[in-house]
Order: structure tokens, then sequence, then C-alpha cells
């Protein structure tokens, strides 16, 4: 089943083209992922479809349902969750906050039982802590539960945030670098991890990553932007021997 | 210490608690001395023109007051709702500028209608109570509700929800949290508080008038908060506290104490940038606490 649908979808910034005529479908189940070199628009196109960024032309669907011009809590609530390339977490919230954040939809309690701090209003909050610390465990961030999310390593942080992506139990994640700034170990790490997660969880992945052997590891299927336009789509297998991807982004040497 | 001064201070920490609400929020909004302002008029107006109210003793009823409250609860409850819809659009010092332009326009209209007695004021408004101590004692239980609404909230969904668009709202609205309601409900609980503050304000000034609500008051009460800090409720009502306090036990000084007043609001918080009272000043204080004060166990985790 086609999970999201984003037809001839264009972005303009003032003079700039951002994104142009891109189509693109994610099937449920797979993990997608967007290559192209800085500046081709591809965390553009996860900000329109997060409903952060409006589109100037095209369309984007979630399943049968035009999501366009949603706000973005209505299309996180969907079950579209990301994470940020410039990592944008509750600093001054602990970690465990942080999670108990995203799972904002889920945690709805009646407002008395909350403010008369009823035995039931705890046995649900405790499970929701409960349920936060099993996602921290994931990422290996337990250790790390009550220190504030400003004080953990650029690499936690990046976990951190990919927990709290999770907590809303999604049925599409979106990953805008998640490999950035780690070593060669921790993005082998990684890479089985989400591989791991998607199973768990039933999850389908839209993920933007630089790093090329990662990425054809990783992706069932793959696109390459350049310049706001799409020039290839496929396998692995076969985006690597696209010439115009070889051209524009390999710099010929595969 | 006289009484007098004591509920002074308490109605300054209710103030501190009003301010703190939005801004715990990221919404520095200065508009509390606007809701106060409403909540005195509407005591003032209630208690002077309306003889039922009054009862037959020779002190003012309790749950004529009361009443005031909830009146003047719903008053300001459905202003903020219809004001907040559209303020709460405008970011930081902007948000700050249309709030006080609201506390202004409130202003100048209750000088300028007759009913709430123009530049003069309502006098004469009934007491509730005989003493200052009973003042204090009605003014000390609401204080406590309203310090108890705040734990609780801090402590559930809402108030992390708050939490997390002072941090990023960008990324709180990715969490599916409705950034607009979760704002306007921070907003309409601060006028409330500050609603029903008012009201116990003018039966303990014994007079009402426009001066009450002006931007000198929103400045005095945004220093409450910035003084004690915006972390956690104990902030704003012990700058509340302080504050109101500092100029009466100042005036040993003569008129130096304005001079000193004005230095602690600057200089506290270039000291203190977080404010006074900290998560991580207040668990310091807890590890280094004398044994006699462990409780039994901790029943939650934090
Ligand atoms: N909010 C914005 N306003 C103006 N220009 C933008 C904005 N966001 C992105 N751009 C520009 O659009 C282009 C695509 O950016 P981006 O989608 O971030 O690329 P990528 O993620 O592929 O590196 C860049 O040239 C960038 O400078
Ligand atoms: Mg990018």
């Amino acid at each position: 089943m086609t999970l999201l649908t984003v037809r001839d979808l264009g972005v303009r910034f003032g003079g700039l083209q951002a994104l142009r005529g891109v189509d693109l479908a994610v099937q449920e189940g797979e993990i997608f992922g967007l290559l192209g070199p800085n500046g081709a628009g591809k965390t553009t196109l996860f900000n329109v479809i997060s409903g952060l960024t409006p589109a100037n032309t095209g369309s984007v669907h979630w399943q049968e349902r035009a999501i366009a011009g949603l706000s973005s809590h209505r299309i996180a609530r969907l079950g579209i969750a990301r994470t940020f390339q410039n990592l944008r977490l509750f600093h001054s919230l602990s970690c465990l906050e942080n999670v108990l954040v995203g799972m904002h939809q889920h945690a709805r309690q009646p407002p008395l039982a909350a403010l008369l701090q009823r035995p039931s209003f705890q046995r649900r909050e405790d499970q929701l802590q409960q349920q936060a610390l099993e996602l921290l465990a994931l990422f290996g961030l337990e250790a790390a539960a009550q220190q504030r999310a400003a004080s953990l390593s650029y690499g936690d942080r990046r976990r951190l945030e990919m927990a709290r992506a999770l907590a809303s139990q999604p049925q599409l994640l979106l990953l805008d670098e998640p490999a950035a700034g780690m070593n060669p170990a921790e993005k082998e790490e990684l890479r089985a991890l989400i591989k791991r997660l998607t199973q768990q969880f039933q999850l389908t992945v839209l993920i933007i990553e630089h790093h090329v052997p990662l990425m054809l590891g990783l992706c069932d299927r793959l696109a390459v932007l350049n310049f706001g336009q799409r020039i290839a789509l496929g396998t692995p297998e076969q985006v690597r021997r696209d010439p115009a991807v070889i051209e524009a982004y390999l710099g010929g040497n595969p | 210490m006289e009484a007098g001064l004591l509920v002074q201070m308490l109605l300054g920490a209710l103030l501190g608690l009003s301010v703190y609400l939005p801004l715990r929020c990221g919404q520095l909004s200065l508009a509390t001395p606007g809701f106060f302002a409403i909540g005195g008029t509407v005591a003032a107006l209630l208690s002077t023109r309306v003889p039922a109210l009054a009862g037959s003793g020779s002190t003012y009823p309790i749950a004529s007051v009361l009443l005031e409250m909830v009146l003047a609860a719903l008053l300001t409850g459905v202003l903020a709702l219809v004001l907040g819809r559209m303020v709460l659009r405008l970011r930081g010092i902007y948000l700050a500028i249309a709030t006080i332009a609201l506390v202004e326009i409130l202003r100048v209209v209750t000088l300028n209608l007759e009913f709430t007695g123009g530049a003069v004021g309502i006098f004469g408004i009934p007491q509730p109570f005989q003493s200052a101590e009973g003042y204090g004692a009605f003014t000390l239980v609401l204080l406590a509700l309203v310090c108890w609404m705040c734990d609780r909230l801090e402590k559930t969904r809402p108030g992390r929800a708050m939490a997390a668009i002072r941090d990023d709202e960008l990324a709180a609205a990715s969490q599916g949290i409705n950034t607009a309601d979760t704002k306007l409900l921070a907003f309409v609980l601060s006028a409330l508080v500050a609603g029903i503050t008012g009201v116990v304000a003018a039966h303990f000034l014994n007079s009402w008038n426009a001066k009450l609500g002006n931007f000198d008051a929103s400045i005095t009460t945004l220093a409450f908060v910035v003084l004690g800090g915006s972390r956690t409720w104990l902030g704003p009502v012990f700058g509340g506290l302080l504050l109101t306090a500092l100029p009466e036990l100042l005036r040993p000084v003569g008129d130096l104490r304005l001079i000193v007043f004005g230095a602690v609001i600057l200089v506290g918080p270039l000291i203190f940038p977080q404010g006074l009272i900290t998560l991580e000043r207040l668990q310091a204080l807890w590890r280094r606490r004398p044994p006699w004060l462990a409780l039994p166990s901790n029943r939650g985790r934090r």
C-alpha cells in the first residue's frame, strides 16, 4: 500500500526554486532514502511533508488524504514523526521529559484526575514513564534519563531525537541526517538499529543521509535530488549505476 | 512586620504567578495588571451597588466575596479567551507591546466611564474581615490553592507541553502539540488568577481606581518573575513576596529606598539570569537538608 504520495511538488523561496516538480511514492514498510548534495532541497521536502513549509505547487497525500496545508501538529497526529537536521530538542527538559512530550497525543488524561492526583492518573503516568524509559533504553540512553537534554553529547542528542520521534508511535518516520556527526562505528550501529526498529515497530522510514555506503546498505529504494529536481529513483543497485547520479552527486566515482 | 504588609506580599505573590503562567509557556504577556484591574472593578461595583450582596450582619459576607470571585473569573476568562486568540499570534517583544496596549486601553476606558467612578474611583468598599489578619488568612489559602494548581500543571501533560513550547515552539508542534491552544490555556489561567486577586485586593484596599492597573504595575509584576525565576512556581511566589516587602522594609533609609529597590531589580537578574529560584538550586538544597527533614520515602520517581 502507498503510504505517502508527493506529486509535482514545487517550493520557491523568493528567487530560489528549492523544489521543482518532485514526484515520490513511499510504500508501507519500506526504508526509502533521499540522497543529494547540500542545498538540493531534501530538508525542504521534509518540511513540506511535516507541514512546516507551504508548497507553491503540487500535492502531498497521506494514504488517500490530501495533507498539504494542514498545520504541523495535525500532521504529526496522523502518524508522521520526524527528526531535525539541526537538532531541535527541548534543551531545558530531561531526556525522559523529552520523550514524554513526544508521547503527547497518547498521554491525554482527565483533567480532574490529574489535578487531584487520583490513583488511576498516577498508574497511567507511571505506565507512560515506563514506556518512555524503555524507548530511551533502545537508544542506550536509560542512564541519562534524568539528565537535561542540553548536557548530552552530540551523538546522544541525535539518538534522543529519534527516541522522541518514535514516542508518538508513528507509521512514518522522517529522519533528517541521523548519522551526522557520528563516527564510523556509531554509523554502523545506527544502521542496524534503524533496520531493527522498522521491523519491531512496523515502521516506514524516509531517510536523508549523506553517507552513501550506509544508504546503499540500508534502503530498499532511493531517490536522488539535485537542484530541487528528482534526477533518479530506484533500488540501490539501479541508483548506483545511474549516469545522472554519478555525474551530479558521486562525482564520477561510485 | 505588620499584617497589612503581609497581605500585600501575598497579593504580590499571586500576581507573580499570573505573570509566570504565560512565561512558562515562553509568552511574555504583561496583561496581568489589566485583568487584576477588571477583577477589582467587578468587586468594587458589585459590593457597593448590589444591596443583596451586603447581607444582614455588620461585616460583608464571605460568600459574597466568593461570588464576586466567580464572576470576576468568568469575565476575565472569557475576555482572555477572545483577546488571547488575537494577541498570542504575536511573539516575544511584540506580544509584550500588544498586552501593554491592552492594559492601557482598559485603563483609559475605566477612567472615562461614569459607572466605574472615573478618575476618582470607587470608595467605601465593604469589609468582609475586621482585621488584616483575616485578609491574611484568606489570601494565604487562595495563594496555596493557586500554587497547588501550578504544581499539578507542571507535573502533568499540559505543563510538559508548555515547557516544550517555551524551549522550541516549532519542535513542540511537530510532536502533535496544539501550540495555539496550549498558549491560550496559559493566558486564560493567568487572567483568572489576576482577576480573582483583584477581587481580594479591592476589599483589602477599601477603594479602587483605574491607576491600579497601569504600565508601572506591568513592569513591577514582571520584575517579580524575572528576579524570582520562571522555571518553577516557587520563583514568582518568592519574587512577589520579596519585592512587595522590600520598599516597605527599606523605609528607614528614606529616599534612598527607591534606588536600592531599582538596584535589586537590575542586579538580581545580572547575577542570577535564571532567577533566584531554579530547580537545580532547589535540588542542591534538598540534598543538603538536615537529617530530621528526611521524609519516609519519596513516592514518585522525581
Ligand atoms: N526558509 C528558507 N528560506 C529561504 N531559503 C531556504 C529556506 N530553506 C531552505 N532554503 C534554501 O533552499 C535550498 C534547499 O535547502 P535544503 O532543503 O535545506 O537543502 P538540503 O537539505 O538538501 O541540503 C537551499 O539553497 C537553501 O538555502
Ligand atoms: Mg538538509
